[in-house]
């Protein structure tokens, strides 16, 4: 409304709104408003500056941060050669549109147990990110494709262009938005999907964090690990919004 | 008879629907796996069609979950983002807190909310209702948003004050957008409400998926990921059904 209309009023409610959830977050640690579950965010800040908190916060983000990159390589990488190849060979379309479908419904957490006695511990957070990464991106990318206008297909139909061409030239193109869109999907994807692997038994990462730090009752430690790992999240989000503007202003 | 055969055209375009399971098939008898690494598809149909009385309580808890819980965070979040709509500071202020509040990952939220909550259904649910809220919150603003300056003035000139706004022309806004999120959300209920059974319920599919894992009972363990993407993809199609039809009626 009014307020998104003036850009310095909607930062400083910005500020503002992100100012309120701090202030909040640390009464409610402090009067013990929700148990002791909930500390002060003082108390948490105070374990992600020592030492021993940094040092253990940087080196499972860092793992947590490797195998959700190499999954959304991967997962981007499979999902977009399989869209395209949906597109070259017509016949294939209609299978893989309802396939899409039960692939954007998967529950992933169905196959992370069963990726650790085959995987291994090691890999399987990176592979459940790059499931994750390709169902979201395969979506995008076949509604991608699918957002063609008739007329241009026809044009390059018409003068004799093969379907191959019409995917490089035509196709490929139209589709860079819908990657963009997907990608900035896929980023807190990949995050979330490696840290599910890593709940099903990884030796390290921000999940066996999370879950280690909920068994043990370390209450600083598991909301300096979800902190940690909502920053990363988010810092992913916003890197590949920036790449999607720039993306929208030369294809879009 | 056209019926039946768009129907029989339908069936043949889950092909790849089959084409993992050869795959799958394949895979474990190529690499060599026995059945305690990774089952052959067979045995883990014939688990779940036999033994499909004792998945049953199991589907019902976590199907019951996710429902409830999309519909509560779905009915909360409307309500909520009406709310906040009412007022422009408000809107300003809540915002941005919410969007950085949604990024938090369902990983993260679970073990903090099982904590605050104690183990056990209340937090299931819980962890449900929040996840599916937030979506609904951030949708049903953005579609209160879009109510063109023109419909505000109109109502204005008309003598229409801001419940009325709300009440004829906002709900025709909001809802459609309300109904992109719970197909959005669908799924992902599922998914929530099985990360949390897993790491703490004693009830639904998340929990016996990894009581069948202690045990190394893999065909029970496959089955429940085959039944748990067949309920997921059915809460999805039953969503975007759901859509289909209330913005049909709507606009």
């Amino acid at each position: 409304m009014t307020a998104a209309a003036r850009p310095g009023t909607a930062a400083l409610f910005g500020i503002g709104g992100a100012l309120l959830v701090v202030v909040a977050a640390q009464l409610v640690g402090q009067f013990q408003l929700a148990g002791r579950a909930w500390p002060p965010l003082t108390d948490v800040l105070a374990y992600v500056t020592t030492p021993a908190g940094s040092g253990l916060l940087l080196r499972n983000g860092l793992v947590t941060l490797t195998a959700a990159a190499q999954g959304l390589l991967l997962g981007v990488v499979v999902a977009v050669f399989g869209a395209a190849l949906a597109l070259v060979v017509p016949m294939l379309r209609p299978g893989f549109e309802r396939f899409a479908a039960i692939l954007n419904a998967f529950p992933t957490i169905a196959l992370a147990p069963l990726l650790i006695t085959t995987a291994g511990r090691e890999d399987t957070p990176m592979v459940i990110a790059a499931l994750s990464v390709g169902f979201v991106m395969f979506v995008t990318m076949t509604s991608g494709f699918a957002n063609v206008p008739a007329a241009h297909s026809d044009v390059l139909t018409v003068l004799g262009s093969s379907r191959v061409q019409r995917l490089v030239r035509l196709e490929l193109p139209r589709a860079v938005p819908s990657f963009f869109d997907g990608l900035t999907l896929s980023a807190p994807a990949a995050i979330l999907g490696a840290t599910i692997g890593e709940w099903f038994g990884a030796p390290k990462g921000l999940g066996l964090l999370l879950v280690s730090a909920m068994q043990n009752y370390q209450m600083p430690l598991l909301w300096s690990a979800a902190l940690v790992a909502t920053a990363l999240s988010l810092a992913a989000y916003i890197v590949f919004v920036q790449f999607q503007r720039i993306a929208v202003r030369r294809f879009g | 008879m056209t019926r039946a055969l768009s129907f029989l055209r339908g069936l043949v375009h889950l092909w790849p629907v089959v084409l993992v399971f050869v795959a799958w098939d394949a895979w474990v008898v190529l690499n060599g796996y026995t059945s305690t690494v990774a089952p052959r598809p067979f045995p883990v149909v014939t688990d779940v069609v036999i033994g499909f009385g004792e998945y049953l309580p199991y589907i019902s808890y976590t199907l019951g979950v996710a429902l409830v819980g999309l519909l509560g965070g779905t009915l909360v979040g409307f309500a909520a983002a009406v709310v906040v709509w009412s007022s422009a500071a408000l809107a300003g202020v809540v915002t941005p807190a919410a969007l950085i509040i949604r990024s938090v990952p369902i990983t993260a939220l679970i073990p903090i909310i099982a904590r605050i909550v104690g183990y056990g259904d209340p937090a299931v649910l819980t962890s449900t209702v929040l996840i599916c809220f937030f979506p609904a919150f951030v949708f049903t603003l953005s579609g209160l948003a879009a109510i063109p300056a023109s419909g505000h003035d109109l109502f204005r000139v008309l003598g229409g004050n801001k419940l009325q706004v709300l009440a004829r022309l906002g709900v025709l806004y909001a809802v459609p957008n309300l109904m992109v999120s719970v197909r959005i959300t669908a799924p992902t209920a599922v998914l929530a409400a099985m990360l949390a059974e897993f790491l703490m319920g004693a009830h639904g599919l998340g929990a016996l998926f990894s009581e069948s894992r202690s045990y190394m009972d893999m065909e029970r363990a496959w089955g429940v990921a085959l039944v748990a993407t067949t309920v997921s993809v059915f809460v999805f199609l039953g969503a975007r059904a759901l859509e289909n039809r209330v913005v049909a009626r709507v606009t």
